[in-house]
């Protein structure tokens, strides 16, 4: 009896030895895929830009990684592909954080991407921050992005600030005043938005320091579609310069009236969505030499290739501001998770934070949390949205100015 | 001279602003249905619009003989099978309110989802007759100024036909009491029929015609409805000239603030004048008092 | 229902307990689900408050919920929390007033839409405020709490909402609320300020709201008018009340748990198809429940225990004959139209005078000159064919209108044009040409309805009490816990006659209160009318039934075409020749 008691034991012993070494060899193996999460808008006021800037992106990189095989894992050597879980967050903060938080413990999901606009990341950012998830922020753009770097060490801002966007257009447009290609009167319009308002709020700092004149300075409820009195009361003042901070719809309808009387300042700007696909299918020729947020290096191989591989996979072309910094931050994520070699959120996180990366963009290293290397104005220069400013920055452009005389209607 | 400007561009964007109300003005007035997807019909008609343009290359105009019959259609079907078992149940007026509010909240969400799934969320945008004209000194361009034409129109015909014609008297018998209106032998289920899918057919209309110069996406449609229930409510319920009126008078005090006060207040002003018109008439500038 | 009153709400915080360690027993998510549930609850509970007795269909709610968060944004930094909460009720309260006040002469879609319109407009106010006073738009919050708190937060005020309702439902506001639901005139009629009440009620409903929107504001760290005021809020709470039933203190609850799981099971399982599928849903919601679930489970309750509505009642006319006796006046049974002495006492000094009263609507003059003096212990008829100014003379002399011209005097006071409550507190009673009573009442509760808001109200058992005796009087003995409107025509008849003798009243006004019975039912309508004028009270009778008429009044003034053309003892008006011809040879042998 005692025998087979010991007998029992040490087989009981041996089998517990067995099973967690075979426990630690099963850790050798690799997952079968990588669980990738996102909730983004795709119904509600933000859908607009979430399928235009977005969305496509995360489809395109997960094709393309997918294409490849898969994300090499050098733990185990292998390739390992991407499985997506994505949900719709309807415009709504509470959605994103439900949605999220879903991700996190009920899918348990590896990476998690970030949605669309200021005040989702900003709502999700906490969460990401707690449960340790690297938090790549794009298209939020706000002047506390450096704060918030600092606040959650795994957060990074992929698309700057709002100040550094409105003084890299004065500077600009300062250079051409003192080549005598511009005059001193601006008129300001902005959408009662946050993102408008930081931005014509730095705007309005950096026209007085450069002596600029502002002859209009004014606000809109955004979603306003009818610009008539507005830009009839700007074109009276006949302003050398017309900066809106607009969103899509506006800068559609602002444009529009732009045309219709015939208002032809020598820089014309208008803001988000200038540099969507959109913009130019709409105006074809009449987009010449209209400046808007965003742009990039239209002779760069690498933005090229992006654009036409775009093309292809989606069948539509991306837009010219957010859209590249998307496809650039995820393949940062990828490149980040191959260096680790394994999923090791921890590790990826400090390796986003400290490496360099190759990129759409070119070769990216972020400065405290944040990427700097951003294009500000972009210019529709034959039917491409070439970058002007920031004028220190390589791979920019010569402007075209003034702009040409809106083409007579059909 | 800035007070005619203020009032030829004010009633310009008023005229879109009425053409989204007049439709509903009748679903609701007449029909007796709070119709909550009546911004979604508008959005799907802005879409057909731009399809017609952007892959047959056919004029809005000209796509307004595919799209109203066919908006027309559709709303009869969706009153006469969908709306008519909440109708027959409905003890009273309110409780018809009550159901028609939830299942058109309902009808709201399967519209937009419709479209979200053909068209995707972004946005769509095309130009068409964005000529400039000079209209009594002040620049107006083509589109728009159909756009009011058709407003003013709509509003006019369609208020002689419900004060000159039989089927109108009908219809504004149907309005004020469907319940008399059948002791005279007024066949209300078919009146109704007849006003919701009319009012389907005018919001199709609008929404053809503004796709020529605004931007849309499939999220859009409750914005157009609060937009339209505003006009509705202000200028009275099922009264189309009302409609007409409110409509106008809204662009003209958007119009004006903007341009002598801030434009930054053009909704609140927008809102703070429907406010102050219910608190005057509360039943709205034409409507009964009940 | 004998129940003790400290079961429910015992029984509330029992549960509130058994949910208070959530936090430490799930994940985050369900936590993040929890606090959704708790959330929507709340403003829905809150929203039924107000709309559901009302029945004014409220789109303001985010307003409150909004600026609640709103007022967190702006001052979390700078005061301590229990101030900062006082800052929030303040804010909602203040705000709730002027929305409240500027809203209540609405009714309809129109209230709706204006509720809408003045939430956008909050919005609007507020971006325009932050965009060019603050110069930035958005507002951080940042805590150093988690869900956990946020969710005992909810917990918290889940707790106070349902506890709170339910002794406001069972105490004399509460009791104003249904009565303004089933009846707002006639609850005026009774006693009521119904404008104070639906205005505290709203107020209420609105600090709830806010405070919601208090709690949950650090949830997302980011806000903006667009993220706080976010119209789709209003309208699920909204549709959340009216499917679980807006008329009850639960029915929200049942409405807003089923839609926020199924909400969050269609978005879990079909991100991309969420709108068609929540659509489709709501259409079918609105087809197979279209009462609502509590509506639904109300249908079972009443199926199966039923009360029967048989017609006229042979043992209440035992039990009205047993009180008539009882009271002392000798049953009249015979011979229904057998004439009454003459009334006891000297008139004196009129205790309801009118003079001169006159009443317009645009061109038509409804009442031309009326001139009326009532005494202690009278029953005057107020008699004269269709159309003659009868009601519009009662409903001025009970305030319902108010005259064009002349005085009318109740113990020498002026009370013409004053608000009906006012004028109820003065004490005169009143029933109508249509029976009301409060449908959704049972019959105790319309008598305590009565002695509820009249210048010395009764509560508590001595209200039980009371209405208990009264019921006897009027034959309804027994009867206390049925459902008003399941009763027989005569029965509630006989409901509003006790709800208007609850009131103490020195006048009672019964228009045409007579009408519609059948012979014997007239026999024991006459016999009670009979047995109140030993009580003291005056009574003004506006009749077309002339058996009634000679039976019980001493005097009469026949009007015609607004005009008095007779005024006098009883015999001799009726064959008065100008009477008869007014009557058109109608009068009744």
């Amino acid at each position: 009896m005692y025998r087979r008691a010991s007998i029992r034991a040490i087989l009981g012993l041996l089998l517990a030895v067995v099973l967690t070494t075979g426990t630690a060899f099963a850790q050798d193996e690799a997952p079968e895929s990588i669980k990738i999460g996102y909730a983004i808008s795709k119904s509600g006021p933000f859908v607009g830009g979430a399928s235009v800037t977005t969305l496509p992106n995360y489809q395109l990189w997960v094709h393309d990684v997918n294409e490849r095989g898969g994300i090499l894992l050098s733990e185990y050597g292998v390739r390992v592909p991407i499985e997506v879980i994505e949900y719709d967050d309807r415009s709504s903060s509470e959605e994103a954080i439900q949605a999220v938080q879903r991700l996190i413990n009920q899918d348990e999901v590896d990476f998690i991407l970030p949605p669309w606009g200021t005040g989702m990341n900003l709502a999700v950012a906490p969460l990401l921050n707690r449960a340790g998830y690297p938090h790549l922020a794009v298209t939020s753009v706000t002047d506390r992005a450096p704060e918030l770097a600092q606040r959650w060490n795994n957060a990074f801002f992929f698309l700057g600030t709002s100040t550094q966007g409105s003084e890299a257009l004065v500077d600009m447009l300062s250079a051409m005043r003192e080549r005598g290609e511009v005059g001193s009167k601006v008129a300001m319009v902005a959408a009662s938005d946050e993102f408008g308002i930081e931005l014509s709020n730095a705007a309005r700092d950096s026209f007085g320091a450069a002596d600029f004149e502002l002859v209009y300075d004014r606000s809109y409820p955004g979603g306003t579609q009818d610009f008539q009195s507005i830009v009839g009361e700007v074109a009276r003042l006949e302003p050398d310069i017309f900066v809106a901070f607009s969103y899509p719809p506006e800068t559609l309808a602002i444009t529009d009236a732009a045309m219709v009387l015939d208002f032809n300042p020598t820089v014309y700007y208008t803001a988000v969505g200038t540099a969507f696909p959109l913009f130019v299918n709409r105006f074809g020729d009449a987009a010449e030499g209209v400046m808007g947020i965003g742009g990039w290096d239209a002779n760069s191989p690498l933005i090229q290739e992006y654009r036409d591989h775009h093309i292809d996979v989606i069948g539509a072309a991306p837009d010219r501001w957010a859209s590249p910094n998307t496809y650039a931050s995820l393949q940062v994520l990828e490149q980040a998770i191959e260096r680790v070699g394994r999923i090791d959120r921890a590790a990826v996180i400090e390796e986003i934070a400290t490496g360099t990366f190759d990129t759409v963009l070119g070769e990216v290293t972020l400065q405290d949390g944040l990427l700097t290397k951003l294009w500000w104005v972009g210019q529709w220069q034959g039917g491409e949205f070439v970058a002007l400013a920031p004028i220190e920055r390589e791979g920019i452009g010569e402007a075209i100015v003034p702009k040409p005389e809106w083409p007579e209607a059909e | 001279m800035i007070a005619a400007d203020i009032a030829i561009t004010g009633l310009i964007v008023g005229g879109v602003y009425s053409l989204i109300a007049i439709g509903l003005t009748l679903q609701y007035g007449v029909a007796r249905i709070l119709n909550l997807a009546y911004g979604e019909t508008f959005v799907a008609s802005a879409f057909g619009a731009y399809w017609l343009y952007d892959s047959l290359s056919m004029s809005p105009l000209v796509g307004l003989v595919v799209i109203l019959p066919a908006a027309f259609i559709v709303n009869w079907l969706i009153y006469s099978f969908l709306l008519t078992p909440l109708v027959r149940r409905a003890a009273n007026r309110d409780a018809l309110e009550v159901d028609s509010i939830l299942f058109t909240f309902g009808l709201l969400f399967v519209v937009q989802g419709v479209l979200l799934v053909i068209f995707g969320g972004q946005y769509y945008s095309y130009s068409y007759l964005a000529v400039p004209l000079d209209f009594l000194g002040s620049v107006v361009p083509v589109n728009r100024l159909i756009a009011f034409g058709v407003a003013v129109a709509l509003g006019l015909v369609l208020y002689l036909l419900l004060v000159r014609s039989r089927i109108g008297t009908a219809v504004r018998a149907v309005a004020v009491d469907p319940r008399s209106a059948s002791l005279v032998a007024i066949n209300v289920r078919s009146v109704s029929a007849l006003a919701f899918a009319v009012g389907g057919t005018l919001c199709a209309a609008g929404g053809a015609l503004i796709s020529m110069f605004y931007t849309f996406n499939a999220s859009m449609g409750v914005a157009f409805t609060m937009k339209a229930l505003i006009v509705v409510i202000m200028g009275g319920v099922g009264n189309v000239l009302g409609a007409l009126v409110a409509g106008l008078l809204l662009g003209v005090a958007e119009t004006s603030v903007s341009r002598l006060i801030d434009p930054g207040l053009t909704l609140a002003a927008t809102f703070l004048l429907f406010i102050l018109v219910l608190l005057v008439r509360p039943t709205g500038l034409f409507g009964r008092s009940s | 229902m004998n129940r003790p009153r400290w079961l429910v709400p015992a029984l509330l915080t029992v549960a509130a307990a058994l949910l208070a360690p959530l936090p430490f027993i799930v994940n985050d998510y369900y936590l993040s689900l929890g606090i959704s549930l708790l959330n929507y609850s709340i403003l829905a509970t809150a929203w039924a408050l107000f709309s559901g007795p009302t029945r004014y269909i409220s789109l303001a709610t985010v307003a409150f919920f909004g600026i609640g968060a709103y007022t967190v944004a702006v001052l979390y930094e700078t005061l301590p929390l229990a101030l900062l909460l006082v800052a929030v009720i303040l804010v909602a309260a203040l705000l709730a007033a002027v929305v409240g006040l500027s809203t209540l002469r609405l009714s309809g879609v129109y209230f709706v839409i204006f509720t809408f319109g003045l939430a956008e407009l909050i919005r609007q106010l507020v971006t325009w405020f932050e965009v060019n006073v603050s110069r930035s738009l958005g507002r951080y919050i940042f805590v150093e709490y988690g869900s956990s708190v946020i969710y005992w937060q909810l917990l918290g005020l889940a707790l106070l909402v349902f506890v709170g309702g339910w002794f406001l439902k069972r105490s004399r506001f509460g009791l104003a609320l249904r009565m303004i639901g089933d009846d707002e005139p006639v609850a005026r009629h009774a006693g009521v300020e119904t404008t104070r009440v639906k205005l505290l009620t709203f107020i209420l409903a609105a600090v709830v709201m806010a405070l919601c929107g208090a709690v949950m504001a650090p949830r997302w760290v980011y806000l903006d008018p667009v993220i706080a005021f976010n119209p789709t809020l209003s309208f699920e709470v909204v549709i959340m009340a009216l499917l679980g039933g807006a008329n009850s203190l639960f029915g929200p609850l049942l409405g807003a748990v089923p839609l926020v799981l199924l909400f969050e099971a269609i978005t879990a399982n079909f991100p991309n198809t969420f709108s068609i599928l929540l659509g489709v849903v709501f259409i079918a919601i609105v087809y197979f429940l279209p009462k609502g679930v509590l509506g639904l489970v109300a249908g079972l309750r009443l199926r199966r225990g039923s009360v029967s509505t048989s017609g006229f009642d042979a043992d209440s006319a035992v039990a009205l004959s047993g009180a008539v006796a009882d009271s002392g006046q000798g049953a009249a049974a015979s011979a229904p139209t057998a004439a009454v002495s003459a009334p006891s006492g000297e008139p004196g000094e009129p205790l309801l005078e009118v003079r001169g009263l006159r009443r317009t609507f645009g061109g038509l003059v409804a009442v031309r000159s009326l001139d009326l003096g009532l005494h202690e212990g009278e029953i005057v008829g107020l008699i004269g064919p269709n159309g003659s100014g009868k009601t519009t003379a009662l409903n001025v002399i009970s305030g319902a209108l108010a005259p064009s011209e002349g005085t009318i005097l109740l113990r020498g006071r002026s009370i013409g044009g004053k608000a009906p409550e006012r004028i109820a507190d003065a004490g005169v009673a009143r029933t109508f040409q249509l029976v009301r009573v409060f449908g959704s009442l049972n019959c105790r509760e319309n008598v305590e309805a009565g002695l509820a808001f009249r210048p010395q109200p009764l509560q508590g058992a001595q209200a039980h009490d009371e209405s208990e005796r009264l019921l006897a009087q009027v034959g309804l003995a027994g009867k206390g816990e049925w459902p008003a409107a399941q009763l027989t025509y005569i029965d509630q008849k006989r409901l509003e006659l006790a709800r208007s003798l609850a009131q103490d009243p020195s006048v009672l006004l019964l228009d045409e209160w007579l009408a519609g019975l059948n012979p014997s039912e007239l026999v024991v309508g006459i016999e009670l009318l009979q047995s109140l004028r030993g009580q003291g009270i005056a009574i003004l009778l506006v009749e077309h039934v002339m058996d009634a008429i000679r039976a019980l009044c001493s005097r009469c003034v026949v009007m015609s075409a607004g005009q008095v053309i007779a005024s006098g003892p009883t015999d001799e008006v009726l064959s008065d020749e100008e009477v008869v011809k007014a009557y058109l040879g109608a009068e009744d042998a």
